[in-house]
């Protein structure tokens, strides 16, 4: 509460810094050329003096803040029977915590109610001392700044210095995000495979993290049912439906239709890309799976049901074929006009010209773009959530209810169980997997798509 | 003689049949993209029968509740606004920054070329895997409040991050080289040229990147899922640390529910949900019509 107030305090303080800054660096404006710098780069130069060493002093208190506090709790005469191993000790300082910051929480340890005050008293000194430190590192840096306010400190340099470091800082963030991402996969995707093994996850073809346990944990730890029904639903089906779609409409756009047509009937088709996917979702359970069951029924299935891969699959489809027809449009445009103007020059028909010539030119990156799709689609979690079913079977029938990786890992951690389980650690394996074969699809087809570029330059 | 060749029957015959099988080709083509809009046209259409009865002001000030005809939307859609405000916040300026310094400052390095792989890598991967690390890392490992909007704005932002820097690479490059070289003949430093001029410049593409950007977090479900934002919250959350819900979320938690009544709530929501988006992305298409500049 206090460090929070004392942040505050210290923008303000930054801010009268900059005022202050500047109005002494006008003073010392005697005519053209008599100041390296602007007044207000003075004033960013002694703002950034005060307000950065006070932001990393109050970063370094409020880390270290809880361990003191702790501290002085457990040295205080209320602490003398405190129960002697460690764990206990942490739980009933956590719960102590609570009731510090919330009177009405509930509590479980009596203790924790007698510490409750200690912790209030303890947290107030050490913030009111954070506080004072972060404070004078302020001021400090405040009086620094303040005695570089001169006409020959170059502090435009300096605060260009500090926007680079900024910038570059940014621009870390997006290693920081991937390098996080394979870090946490794989630390506890490596816990899971501590119990099970790696083979047998991978090769094994019975999947029950349900009772898994014991002995043979890892005979209830098969993915391949998995694997194959995300390459069913994400590889087969919808590609079955984005593909000729995706293509046609392409080749319509590009290649017949009049420009006016394209920029209405263009926009139209993205339409599909920017609805969220948790209304085809709604759509899919709602609508086209009732229609593939009674369909499934009509020719002669015994009990058909709801779930099912056929429903998944298209709906998932449907939702590719915007992103099919863009890739197939930007490949088209890729290859040059005088191929097809020689095509159409000898007498073919624009028909024949784009079969026998511009899509075996473009195949390359229109290839590059289904495998873009693909990836997509194997990474796609709420329609099959919501249509495809919880069985994991390795069947050929599309009527048949099939689950994948993705519904799994939402399944396995939506549950209310303890976070280090096998079961719940299994779905970071399956995280794990979903990511490298989504990223070496779209390492492959990225590099397609260059030298396929490339090709015709 | 020549001319006669081509008159034959049976040239003539062919002929006809190369043109009908244009005539089909073509007609191919058509049915494809009608195919795909009717598909949309039925989707809105269910959508809109279902749910246009269930849009009344008692559902859209309410908040979530077992009984369907008292549940509303506000309770998600406020969780909604304040995750959209931390990603915004969090992700706007690291894109920004992040696209002026690879366009503007980065040297030609190796680590530079591994920061431009990693946001187009970012940008494709799928977005439960978002999900997972933001339960490993935000949640288990740095303790932050589960199901608030702080961590799924934060797992968002981390989402929308590489969508807004590529969107804004492209408008700053799309800024003409004279406009630098002007600034700096009058003697404008590097960041002086860049934050004065380009920038601004490059500013309406970089907004029409980030709506989109902002529009595909709004639709997001599945990291919310991983990082349980799916709780049951009767009063709208107060701050970006209580638990909340947020309308895709809503939409998926009913259309869950086995009373037939949700049916029109799940529908409602969607339409909700829907207008929002297209708000956002007329916003975006008007924001580069006005201040597209054709250099």
């Amino acid at each position: 509460m206090i460090l929070t107030g004392v942040l505050l305090a210290v923008v303000g303080l930054g801010l009268v810094g900059w005022f202050a800054a500047r109005g002494r660096a006008r003073l010392l404006y005697t005519g053209r050329g008599s100041m390296h710098s602007m007044p207000s780069y003075h004033g960013w130069h002694m703002a950034l003096w005060i307000i950065v060493p006070a932001l990393l002093a109050w970063m370094a208190w409020s880390f270290m803040m809880p361990g003191l506090v702790d501290g002085a709790v457990l040295a205080s005469p209320a602490a003398a029977q405190f129960p002697p191993d460690a764990m206990s000790r942490a739980a009933i300082l956590s719960e102590a915590r609570t009731v510090a910051s919330n009177p009405n929480a509930a509590v479980f340890n009596p203790l924790s109610a007698t510490l409750a005050e200690p912790m209030r008293a303890a947290q107030q000194r050490f913030g009111l001392i954070g506080g004072l430190i972060v404070l004078i590192v302020a001021l400090a840096g405040g009086g620094y700044g303040l005695t570089r306010v001169r006409a020959g400190f170059p502090a435009r340099t300096q605060v260009e210095r500090a926007v680079l470091g900024v910038l570059l800082l940014a621009s870390l963030m997006a290693i920081l995000t991937t390098f996080g991402i394979v870090a946490s996969l794989l630390f506890e995707a490596g816990l899971f495979f501590k119990d099970v093994s790696p083979i047998a996850f991978l090769t094994g073809t019975h999947w029950a993290p349900g009772n898994a346990g014991g002995e043979n944990i890892s005979d209830n730890f098969g993915a391949v049912p998995l694997f194959w029904g995300t390459i069913y639903i994400g590889a087969i089906i919808a590609m079955l439906v984005a593909i000729p779609l995706g293509l046609m409409s392409a080749i319509y756009l590009t290649q017949y239709a009049s420009s006016k047509v394209r920029k209405l009937l263009k926009p139209m088709l993205e339409i599909l890309a920017g609805i969220p996917t948790v209304v085809y979702g709604y759509f899919a359970a709602l609508s086209v799976a009732p229609m593939m069951r009674d369909f499934a029924a009509s020719i002669g299935m015994a009990n058909p049901s709801t779930e099912s891969a056929l429903a998944a699959g298209m709906v998932m489809g449907v939702m590719i074929i915007p992103f099919v027809s863009s890739m197939a449009d930007d490949s088209l445009a890729a290859v040059p006009r005088a191929m097809s103007d020689g095509s159409l020059a000898l007498g073919a028909t624009r028909s024949e010209t784009i079969k026998r010539v511009l899509l075996p030119a473009a195949l390359p990156g229109i290839v590059a773009g289904v495998m873009l799709a693909i990836s997509r689609a194997i990474g796609e979690t709420m329609i099959v959530v919501m249509a495809a079913g919880a069985a994991a079977r390795l069947s050929l029938n599309p009527f048949d209810s099939m689950t994948t990786v993705t519904y799994q890992i939402v399944q396995l951690l939506t549950g209310d169980q303890e976070f280090n389980s096998p079961k719940t650690l299994s779905a970071f394996a399956l995280g794990l997997v979903l990511f490298i074969v989504t990223l070496i699809l779209n390492i492959i087809a990225l590099r397609v798509v260059k030298r396929f570029r490339e090709a015709y330059e | 003689m020549s001319n006669a060749v081509w008159q034959t029957p049976e040239a003539v015959r062919r002929l006809a049949k190369r043109h009908a099988a244009e005539r089909r080709f073509r007609l191919l083509g058509l049915s494809a993209i009608v195919l795909s809009l009717a598909f949309l046209a039925l989707l809105l259409v269910i959508m809109l029968e279902n749910g246009l009865g269930g849009l009344d002001w008692q559902f859209l000030t309410g908040s979530d509740s077992t009984n369907a005809d008292l549940a509303g939307v506000w309770g998600a859609a406020k969780g909604s606004l304040l995750t959209m405000l931390v990603t915004l916040v969090l992700s706007f300026p690291m894109g920004v920054l992040s696209a002026v310094y690879l366009e503007e400052f980065a040297p030609r390095a190796r680590w530079i070329e591994w920061i431009e792989v990693s946001i187009n890598n970012l940008a494709a991967v799928p977005s439960i895997i978002f999900g997972l690390l933001g339960l490993a890392v935000f949640i288990n490992t740095l303790g932050m409040p589960r199901s608030s909007p702080l961590v799924g704005g934060l797992t968002l932002a981390l989402m929308t991050m590489p969508v807004i820097v590529i969107s804004g690479r492209n408008a700053i490059k799309a800024v003409p080289p004279s406009i630098r070289d002007a600034a700096l003949a009058v003697g404008a430093s590097k960041v002086q040229t860049v934050f004065h001029h380009v920038v601004p410049l490059a500013l309406p593409g970089i907004l029409t990147g980030t709506i989109i950007g902002m529009a595909r977090a709004l639709g997001e479900t599945a990291p919310l899922l991983m990082i349980g934002m799916r709780a049951f919250v009767v009063t709208p959350p107060g701050g970006i640390t209580d638990p909340s819900s947020v309308l895709p979320m809503q939409i998926f938690l009913w259309s869950d529910e086995i009373d037939k009544a949700f049916v029109q709530n799940t529908s409602a929501a969607i339409i909700v949900l829907l207008v929002f988006l297209l708000a956002m992305n007329g916003l975006a298409i008007y924001l580069r019509n006005k201040f597209e500049v054709r250099w």
